[in-house]
């Protein structure tokens, strides 16, 4: 009975968790260049995430280790330094993103600029993971995350053609603007396989202390759970490639017209919904995003850590959020605009995908960790291959992005 | 007991003798000894020896700045006699207090001087 709720909760937890600014951001700008046309790209970096979350939670489940704890103490400090620093920077520029949208959604609401919301913002993360434990973090959030389905909602009364939107999951070329194309390829991917996922879901495997017996547990919830939030990623392509185009918009590059995105939808409450999904969506993402960070430093230093420990028993791990929320907010106050820093952090991801995931996967194929749980040839094979296409998109495609100017 | 030093000791997870943990082993000492073979005499625990480890001049400048933050106590490694140890699985247990370290000194003073004043701490 137990381990049913626990498969209800995980569902809902990572139907709930999967949207955030940078899925949305890069779904709806996909939809809005290039109709169905990038819907593959989602498909692909769904099933890596799958694969990848599977693994970490199986990979607590069966070592008691989380990944930068056990990366750290199988290729050594001088080889972890590198994952780790690279994990930080592009987690401080995701974070500054998901800080930046919940700012946005704020400004939508009260008409007061974004940047006036970033101390504020920072503040609101820092106090609940201050206050709250970690069952809060993870399950409130996702519940209220569930206002995201609202897209889902928006894509079935747009009524595409089915058929049109089944073509998209076929990966073809572009007819027209083909750096766009695959940058924006690129930054979904990214946005799809971002590492703190699969970070934060093997902490908490850690925290709500799983053995072996949650593996299939495990399967069940990173499998379903992932492919419904991928579904709704899915779903703000499909609004975006039906609303965007009739608006004469194909370039989604500010909030002003992202947020008319559920507007044909829901009338006048579109920008309202828009704003509370976002917002939603984004703080549940800040939040976990600051605790990745001080998982990661306090696992790979040794140092006590817990979301529900008292700050006063872990007063490192307190200072390594604390700092995170407050040092990305610093971006937003600067002025950079979070959806040009979404764009960028999300590319940047897929670029640095494989100095995480290619000593992971050495981990999850090693007996002295996993035992019977090691890696089969599917699972090694599906990620390899993703993670190295989009190594290799992103190598390619950023630079054209920067330099081409378009 | 065999034990493989770099793959069963280095880097693994340290816990004090009440479960608490206290950081890594960070490094490892040998004693050479005359007429004797050469024996593993301590463990480090430092951020000066992890800076060592990526670059000697890295390892100096942390070791000045630690010793002008920490004192006197702080200026070399903190080190653990071998014969403290127990290999226990996941983790390496030292049966020490880690709070009679120098280890935990600085989180320690975080939580006086600025986590613990906060607040629902």
């Amino acid at each position: 009975m137990k381990k049913i709720l626990e498969i209800a909760l995980g569902l809902v937890t990572s139907i709930g968790g999967f949207l955030e600014i940078g899925s949305l951001t890069t779904a709806a700008q996909a939809g809005a260049a290039f109709g169905f046309e990038l819907l593959w790209a989602i498909a692909l970096g769904t099933a890596c995430i799958i694969f990848l979350v599977e693994m970490s939670g199986r990979f607590a489940a069966a070592s008691h280790h989380t990944i930068p704890d056990a990366l750290r103490e199988r290729f050594g400090f001088d080889f972890f330094i590198i994952p780790l620093t690279s994990t930080l920077i592009v987690n401080f520029l995701v974070l500054g993103a998901e800080i930046g949208g919940v700012c946005l959604a704020l400004q939508l609401l009260t008409g007061i600029g974004f940047r006036w919301w970033a101390i504020p913002v920072a503040f609101v993360v820092w106090l609940m993971i201050w206050l709250g434990t970690f069952g809060f973090i993870e399950k409130g959030a996702s519940f209220l995350g569930l206002i995201t389905l609202c897209f889902v909602v928006a894509a079935f009364m747009l009524h595409p053609s089915w058929s049109e939107v089944g073509k998209g999951f076929a990966p073809g070329l572009p007819a027209h603007d083909k750096a766009n194309y695959w940058f924006i390829a690129v930054s979904i991917l990214g946005a799809s396989i971002t590492p703190y996922l699969y970070f934060f879901y093997s902490s908490g495997a850690i925290e709500d202390k799983w053995d072996e017996t949650y593996i299939p547990v495990n399967r069940i919830i990173a499998g379903s759970g992932m492919s419904f939030g991928g579904t709704i990623a899915v779903a703000v392509l499909i609004v975006a490639a039906l609303v965007f185009p009739r608006m004469g918009v194909t370039q989604v590059d500010s909030i002003d017209k992202l947020s008319q995105i559920l507007t044909p939808v829901f009338g006048r409450w579109g920008v309202t919904l828009f704003a509370a999904s976002l917002g939603i969506a984004c703080l549940g993402a800040a939040l976990e995003l600051s605790l990745t960070q001080a998982y990661l430093v306090a696992q790979g230093f040794g140092w006590n850590w817990g979301e529900d420990l008292e700050p006063k028993e872990d007063a490192g791990f307190a200072l390594a959020y604390t700092l995170a929320a407050f040092i990305s907010a610093l971006l937003v106050v600067v002025g950079v605009d979070p959806l040009k820093l979404t764009v960028f952090s999300m590319a940047l991801t897929a670029a640095t995908l494989p100095l995480t995931v290619v000593p992971f996967l050495f981990l999850m194929n090693d007996e002295r960790y996993v035992g019977e749980y090691r890696n089969g040839f599917l699972s090694n094979a599906v990620v390899l291959f993703i993670i190295g296409l989009a190594f290799v998109l992103a190598v390619v495609s950023i630079p054209l992005q920067i330099y081409g100017g378009s | 007991m065999r034990v493989d030093l770099i793959r069963d000791v280095l880097d693994k997870q340290l816990v004090d003798r009440n479960d608490r943990k206290m950081g890594k082993v960070d490094g490892l000492v040998m004693q050479m000894r005359e007429g004797e073979p050469p024996r593993i005499a301590f463990i480090e625990v430092s951020t000066i020896t992890l800076a060592r480890r990526l670059s000697m001049r890295l390892g100096k400048i942390v070791a000045r700045l630690s010793a002008k933050l920490g004192g006197q106590r702080h200026a070399a490694p903190f080190r653990i006699a071998w014969s403290k140890l127990t290999l226990t699985g996941n983790d390496v247990t030292v049966g020490v207090d880690a709070d009679e370290t120098p280890t935990q000194d600085w989180q320690r003073w975080l939580k006086r001087n600025l986590i613990g004043r906060i607040p629902g701490a």
